[in-house]
């Protein structure tokens, strides 16, 4: 079936279109329109940096016979993906109560492997055991997506070696470390014909023979034979190709960077109202933009946005908690958008 | 073996000053600027270009704004400088405050706009799943019926 989106977006023509040409759980390729380049590439920036997820942050290793140092070994396994989902009622370390941490700011997981055998062993992510409590069954379980249930290869042991360490995995976002980050990488990429002249694109004889053709190029008009330059153009249809590293299915990376940037904002609204006093929102226990802020004492809710501030702007993210099964990922459409039969969990 | 106590490392700690406000701060301040009339200094504290760039792009394109551009003074001190100047039937600071809201109303509109499309891509592509097994030969037939 063809499915063309123009039909539907008369009603909101002022606004960004969105225009979506592939959705799986691994990536999501979309054209934003009608907007601002910084609005496109600070919602770039926010899925980048943003996100809160989990990873592995602490490391206590009590036996370690293998040939890889503590300390290589710990930051192997800083970056094996968790699965994020849940991750709004996890708190923030750095904002929780206890000492260090708890089962309300972290994730406990184990890892205990020996090489018994007379081959050598391979330790696998599956080999990660979360323990105790947890603030769901899903959260801070290792990411695994092959087909044979391993994950990614942490270290291999000798006949006689062994591994045996406990790991605490805290909420963090990618601006404190790149491990945090929801995305594999983030496809961004405007006027595929170079029309506007931003790029300038090295060559030896011809940059047409020499560099190919985005595969966006189809999608819009080349440039015509001798067309003078416009100098009043600005860009207006940007490409996305989010992909996700596991944590998050992609669809909801976007959606959260959408709700994180709007919270960004929400901050700044509450803080320039309350301070000029000019009838403002008082906000109740809002704590600025920062990332710490909002899910703290807004009450758990996998819905994340509404915290204090459902505001009078926005009505905001009607379809946040969509894709993710959860508790019921139905959205106004009904169906879920990913089947609960993916190959997540 | 090595252990790290987590109680003792004061290391962690700086990680995040980049980006979460310390004691007292506050996250937006206005400044009057002197000397120039209906002109403001808006400093945004532990923030960055994702910011910077947004706000003053569309200050620029808002009603009665005369002049809005940010700078970052130095990029390992993460605080934003917003200029804002305008005609005089606003102040700056309404001129901010309307941008903002305006900014959230996209951003919202932007994320409904994102689900009803992706809910479409998903019919669509469950449609042609299910046409490409009707089609073929051992094709079960009203699978994903909807
Ligand atoms: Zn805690």
């Amino acid at each position: 079936m063809d499915y063309d989106p123009m039909i539907m977006d008369d009603a909101e023509a002022l606004g960004p279109v969105v225009k979506i040409s592939q959705a799986d759980s691994v990536r999501v390729k979309w054209e934003l329109s009608n907007t601002d380049i910084s609005f496109a590439n600070s919602l770039r920036r926010v899925m980048l940096a943003e996100i809160p997820t989990i990873a592995i942050d602490l490391v206590e290793i009590e036996e370690n016979s293998s040939v890889l140092a503590d300390e290589f070994i710990a930051h192997r396994l800083g970056l094996i993906p968790l699965n994020a989902e849940g991750i709004d009622s996890l708190l923030y370390s750095r904002d929780c109560d206890c000492d260090g941490c708890c089962e309300h700011c972290s994730v406990r997981l184990i890892l205990h492997a020996k090489c018994t055998g007379d081959e050598n062993m391979h330790v696998f992510a599956r080999d990660l055991v979360p323990t105790g409590d947890r603030i769901n069954q899903v959260l801070g379980t290792p990411i695994i997506n092959d087909s044979e249930g391993l994950g990614p290869l942490i270290l291999k042991l000798r006949p006689g070696q062994e591994i045996k360490l406990e790991c605490i995995a805290k909420k963090g976002i990618a601006k404190e470390h790149a491990k945090w980050a929801p995305s594999a990488a983030i496809g961004f990429e405007y006027d595929p014909h170079n029309k506007l002249h931003h790029l300038d694109l090295w060559y030896e004889s011809d940059p047409k023979a020499e560099w190919p053709p985005s595969e966006y190029a189809a999608w819009e008009e080349p440039p015509q034979e001798g067309e003078p330059f416009d100098y009043d153009a600005v860009p207006n249809r940007f490409y996305f190709n989010v992909e996700t590293a596991g944590p998050l299915p992609p669809d909801v990376i976007i959606s959260e960077g959408i709700k994180v940037l709007q919270q960004k904002l929400a901050g700044l609204i509450h803080e320039l109202a309350d301070e000029g006093g000019d009838g403002g929102v008082n906000g109740d226990g809002y704590n600025g933009g920062g990332p710490r802020s909002p899910e703290y004492g807004a009450g758990a809710g996998m819905d994340g946005f509404n915290g204090g501030y459902t505001t009078p702007f926005g009505g905001a993210a009607a379809g946040n908690q969509s894709a993710w099964g959860g508790a019921g990922g139905a959205t106004a459409y009904g169906t879920t958008p990913y089947g609960a039969g993916s190959s997540w969990s | 073996m090595a252990a790290a106590n987590y109680k003792h490392d004061n290391t962690v700690e700086r990680s995040f000053e980049l980006f979460v406000l310390q004691e007292g701060e506050k996250k937006i301040t206005e400044k009057v600027v002197s000397g120039m009339s209906n002109c403001s200094d808006f400093l945004l504290l532990k923030e960055d270009h994702t910011l910077g760039n947004l706000l003053s792009a569309y200050l620029r394109m808002a009603p009665h704004v005369m002049f809005a551009a940010y700078k970052i003074g130095h990029p390992n001190v993460p605080e934003v400088l917003i200029r804002v100047q305008t005609d005089g039937s606003i102040t700056p600071r309404e001129a901010f405050l309307t941008t903002l809201k305006q900014l959230v109303a996209l951003y919202g509109q932007l994320g409904r706009e994102f689900q009803k499309e992706l809910a479409l891509r998903k019919y669509a592509d469950q449609s042609e799943n299910a046409a490409a097994d009707a089609a073929g030969p051992s094709g079960t037939s009203g699978q994903n019926g909807i």
